[in-house]
């Protein structure tokens, strides 16, 4: 028999209202889970046990008193730790911000407070979100539960591997130029970042705002449509969140025009994820899925377009880390100035500042032409190309990494071999659009390989609805014993 | 190219070790270097997202956050002001 643990957070749903388990049940088991297999994920930076089972409790009180119960009341949800939580230390993974408690929630935790989802704790990440591996953690690397030497990708890592080590159901990341997806693809669970707008961005620590979009991951794909049906919609809080709904999510493939661009499978994805993906798309095909070749010739810039982009807006973004306001605090005993120094010298890992320095560089003086200015020009490019791919074909499917998850410090020493790994989702969030990673498959030593699904903008149901089809035609998602 | 490192970590507020400076030129070279392959585009349009036309929350008057809460993760602060070093003599 399936342990608690182990349940989607559909399941855990139905369970809880057929009374079959409480909600403070469910929160034990999975604290007790957390407690269990930890010391070999690390994917936690804060737990908050406390609060967790007092938020249950009052679930299991709503229940008792005969109170309706919202889809995901209930059940844990883990939070990467750049998303705000009130009363609850929200690092960035960041010496800067080691012991910074905000004093407001994130709009999505809003969301999710309002439903009577349960807040188990705060998970690890690469600093300020800037690293495919979730090596550039200030606090520690979190590990690739289908092997604890590999990373499990970044930069949401303690988000996908909680999800993938059973240590909670749901979690919430983040995805700037791969974030969600990469990650998922790594840890072999389904990942989505949402169309730029569909998720509120108030109380996202900021790294590049045209960019950054919060997203969910599950170990199934009707999980990830149930968080990402509770935290889409506009916020007034934000000016570039807008009206956004989800509509029905049901197995249908038969008649979709899927894209297959060629330049998403060249000489640097491997071999093995190439097999996989194609294979993948021969699943859809039977399934009754029409396959036509497509280009998006500008693929090739994209990545350098999105590291003049992202690095711009993180220069510009985290000069509010000066010492003064919250935060790390550096040397108070000389100037001003030095306490800026010392504070970001000191506050700031090796990638953030690599981040910052080229941002300042592109942004500045007698460069902003050759630098930011064309890559925003090639971004209506990438963007114009989409939307010209989207007139033959309904979806693309694509890689999501060129390789299987590597070994922890494979990478580390080499920032733009590091920066390649992004090569395939940079241009999703280039132009916006809505992108899904869903398991297709393992490669040697039974690592998990991922397939993108990218969709026009607001498409996230059509995008859920194939991956329902491609999860129902394979039997479901393998989870890794630990 | 050649990246001014120091001048670019004085805008940046970024104290780089001179034993460092090297190392860091030389990975901002390579990220430079990956930059250049972008075309020209001569293209005048709008850098805008014209789908996103971006509303502005009406501005209204309401109650912000109490000053003790927001003082909490301030790290110096005296007579409910934060500090900082002299700025002037």
């Amino acid at each position: 028999m399936k342990k608690l643990y182990e349940h989607s957070a559909t399941e855990l749903a139905a369970m809880l209202r057929a009374k079959d388990v409480s909600a403070v049940e469910i929160t034990k088991a999975t604290l007790g889970r957390i407690e269990e297999v930890e010391s070999k994920v690390d994917a936690f930076l804060t737990v908050t046990a406390e609060q967790a089972l007092q938020q249950a409790q009052q679930v299991d009180e709503s229940i008792a008193a005969g109170k309706p119960l919202a889809p995901l009341a209930g059940i844990p949800v883990a939070i990467k730790d750049n998303i705000c939580t009130k009363g609850v230390r929200t690092t960035c993974a960041s010496r800067m911000l080691e012991n910074f408690v905000p004093p407001y929630n994130a709009t999505v935790m809003e969301k999710l407070a309002a439903q009577g989802a349960v807040l188990p704790g705060k998970l690890n990440m690469d600093e300020f979100a800037m690293g495919g591996s979730c090596e550039n953690s200030y606090f520690k690397p979190t590990k690739n539960p289908w092997d604890t030497a590999r990373v499990p990708g970044g930069s949401s890592g303690g988000s996908a591997a909680s999800v993938a080590s059973c240590e909670v159901p749901l979690a919430l990341g983040s995805d700037t130029g791969g974030s969600i997806r990469c990650p998922a693809s790594f840890c072999g669970i389904v990942g989505l970042k949402p169309t730029y707008g569909a998720v509120s961005r108030y109380g996202l620590v900021a790294f590049a705002s045209s960019l950054d979009q919060i997203g969910p991951f599950g170990r199934t794909v009707d999980d990830v449509a149930l968080l990402y049906r509770a935290i889409c919609g506009h916020d007034p809080k934000d000016a570039t969140s807008r009206e956004a709904a989800l509509g029905e999510v049901e197995a249908k493939v038969k008649g979709l025009r899927l894209g297959v661009p060629k330049e998403y499978f060249g000489d640097g994805i491997s071999a093995e994820v190439k097999t996989a993906v194609y294979g993948a798309i021969e699943t859809l095909k039977g399934l009754g899925a029409d396959v036509v070749e497509i280009s998006l010739p500008s693929t090739d810039y994209a990545l350098a377009a999105y590291y003049i982009i992202s690095s711009a807006e993180a220069s510009s973004n985290l000069a509010r880390y000066d010492g003064v306001k919250y935060g790390f605090s550096g040397r108070r005993d000389g100037t001003l100035n030095d306490l800026y120094l010392s504070t970001r010298s000191e506050g700031f890992g090796a990638e953030v500042k690599r981040r910052i320095m080229l941002g300042t560089h592109v942004l500045s003086s007698g460069y902003y032409d050759a630098y930011y200015k064309r890559a925003k020009l090639l971004q209506n490019v990438i963007a114009k190309e989409f939307a010209d791919a989207f007139e033959n074909c309904d979806l693309i499917v694509t890689p999501v990494n060129p390789t299987t998850a590597f070994k922890l410090g494979e990478k580390v020493s080499d920032p733009v071999q590091m920066y390649a790994t992004d090569v395939c989702t940079v241009t999703v969030n280039i132009a916006g659009l809505p992108g899904l990673s869903l398991p297709c498959g393992t490669g040697e030593g039974g690592l998990p390989i991922g397939m993108q699904l990218i969709g026009p903008k607001f498409s996230e149901a059509r995008l859920l609805s194939v991956a329902k089809s491609y999860e129902t035609a394979v039997g479901g998602f393998a989870v890794k014993e630990m | 190219m050649e990246i001014d490192v120091k001048h670019i970590a004085k805008l940046a507020k970024l104290d780089i070790p001179e034993t460092e400076l090297g190392k860091m030129e030389k990975e901002l070279s390579s990220i430079v270097a990956m930059v250049e392959k972008l075309p020209e585009l001569t293209s005048k349009e709008s850098l805008l997202d014209p789908q996103n036309t971006m509303q502005l929350r009406p501005d209204e008057v309401k109650p912000s956050f109490p000053r003790e809460e927001m003082l909490k993760n301030v790290p110096e602060t005296a007579a409910g002001c934060l500090m900082v070093p002299k700025v002037v003599e």
